[in-house]
């Protein structure tokens, strides 16, 4: 009975010990792995060598090898400038940022018309045959390929996927024309995607389309009036 | 039972002393392995983009010291690279270092314009006149790798019904989701370019960001590990760290092709 208080405390002792054995070694991980992690990667300095130090030398300005230097570097600055810039073309054209549904359209590089559109929705359709399509808007510079008033819908197998409803064997079966549902003027990109009008004007500035831009009847028309056929459209 | 103990204790100390010992090794020698990496990277780049002397047009090189000189330099490298790109049709990004501008730029035009909030680089993209840094600024760097706190196509699987019973008609996307806008580009040339949302609009914005960061230091520190225990000497990353407003930042790296291409300025 009279060894209780002593192994008691002992046993007290045991257990702060280990305790404070294992925060030790807790500390040590941690301090080795902010060691390896933040403090050795922020040691790493590239050597600059001899830091450059700019003189603008007289005598080398009266150096004819420098003069001679200067005006090639002037003329390869001058001969990409005036390439750089024909990239940009004095012709009107659209802009589409399909992250925030919207457009701008430019006419001799001044920006004329921006509004609201909508984009690719980013959804996947799967069907347990295995078949699948992405509905977003491809990204990248393209060129009107073609102009429609009045234009129809032809719609694709995923038209009829989508709502459950069989896939006329087909291409040309009338079931698969829609009249009206594309606002009034359509402009192709090419592999099927069309910039063209919607009935469904509340989801203008929302990720919606199967991969066409919808745009609303006014800004729609500006555009087709504005655009012609060649005309450059920038996706991103 | 006495001379166990006695004979333990030394043991145990022995063992502790070379265990410290070992790992002091370790870590002097990962240290001293990391350091040696910077002047690597330099000597490559200086091998690769260096001024080779053309022995028909002799050149002062005390042409290099010339703030007109550079300043042209520094214009041409910037052009091109740029025009390089442009020739792609591809969506491509352009960083302004001097003046703190980016722009999206689809075939020389450009598409989408923003300016960095805060900048911090390397020591060697602050140097601006070096002929090296310049001359490798003169090719695009090329997004070999992404790290990205949001998905590059935010896609969404859905199955088709089976007849019209089963449909549904789409519901109105939810625009109000948010989530923070932090990526990593890691570039051809062993450049890593940070771009991290400047706003913290959530409160934990500053939590995933701090982990988000976290997660790809422990990957290059795991990556330099296993470079330094095979004897080799870990690729040095130079680095341009930026700061963008949420909106700028999510639609540059939604627009940038997962191989996309960037022109430096600085």
């Amino acid at each position: 009975m009279e060894n209780e208080p002593a192994s008691d405390s002992r046993m007290i002792r045991d257990t702060r010990m280990k305790l404070l054995k294992w925060i030790v070694i807790l500390l040590a991980a941690l301090s080795l792995f902010f060691l390896f992690v933040y403090i050795i990667p922020s040691l790493q300095k590239i050597p600059g060598g001899k830091k450059v130090v700019i003189t603008n030398s007289a005598s080398l300005k009266k150096d004819p090898s420098y003069k001679k230097q200067i005006a090639q570097l002037n003329r390869d600055i001058q001969r990409l400038s005036r390439k750089y810039n024909s990239y940009t073309s004095g012709q009107s054209y659209i802009v589409i940022n399909t992250t925030d549904n919207l457009f701008y359209l430019y006419r001799n590089k001044k920006l004329v018309r921006e509004g609201h559109c909508s984009t690719g929705s980013f959804k996947m359709l799967k069907t347990e045959e295995g078949r699948s399509w992405i509905f977003k808007t491809p990204k990248g510079k393209f060129t009107i390929q073609g102009k429609q008033t009045n234009p129809a819908w032809r719609r694709p197998d995923w038209a009829f996927v989508e709502e459950g409803l069989p896939v006329p064997e087909r291409q040309d079966d009338p079931s698969r024309y829609e009249y009206g549902v594309l606002g009034d003027y359509a402009l192709a990109l090419g592999d099927g995607y069309l910039i063209h009008g919607t009935i469904y004007k509340r989801f203008l500035g929302m990720p919606v389309t199967h991969g066409c831009v919808r745009l609303n009847d006014e800004d729609l028309k500006a555009i087709f009036n504005t655009l012609s056929i060649g005309s450059k459209v920038y996706i991103f | 039972m006495e001379t166990e103990t006695a004979a333990t204790k030394p043991d145990r100390r022995y063992v502790m002393i070379t265990a410290g010992a070992i790992i002091m090794a370790v870590i002097l020698f990962y240290t001293l392995m990391t350091m040696l990496a910077p002047s690597k990277k330099m000597n490559s780049l200086k091998d690769e983009f260096g001024y080779k002397q053309d022995e028909k047009v002799k050149i002062n090189d005390t042409i290099f010291t010339d703030s007109t000189y550079m300043s042209l330099f520094r214009e041409l490298a910037f052009l091109k690279a740029r025009t390089s790109i442009a020739e792609t049709d591809s969506i491509y990004l352009t960083m302004n270092l001097a003046d703190s501008g980016v722009t999206l730029e689809i075939s020389g035009v450009t598409v989408a314009r923003t300016k960095l909030a805060r900048l911090s680089a390397s020591k060697m993209f602050r140097e601006r006149n070096s002929y090296v840094i310049t001359s490798m600024l003169s090719k695009p760097f090329t997004i070999s790798r992404n790290f990205a706190s949001i998905p590059k196509e935010p896609l969404m699987i859905k199955m088709a019904p089976k007849d019209t019973s089963e449909y549904k008609p789409d519901i109105i996307p939810d625009t109000a989701d948010y989530e923070p806008v932090n990526f990593i580009m890691e570039m051809d040339n062993g450049t890593v370019v940070y771009v991290y949302q400047e706003e913290k609009l959530n409160t934990g914005d500053g939590l995933h960001l701090f982990f988000f960061d976290l997660r790809y230091r422990m990957y290059d520190a795991w990556r330099n590990i296993k470079n330094v225990f095979t004897f080799r000497v870990p690729e040095y990353h130079p680095f341009i760290k930026v700061r963008l407003p949420r909106a700028d930042a999510k639609i540059i790296y939604r627009a940038l092709p997962e191989h996309g291409q960037i022109a430096v300025y600085r």
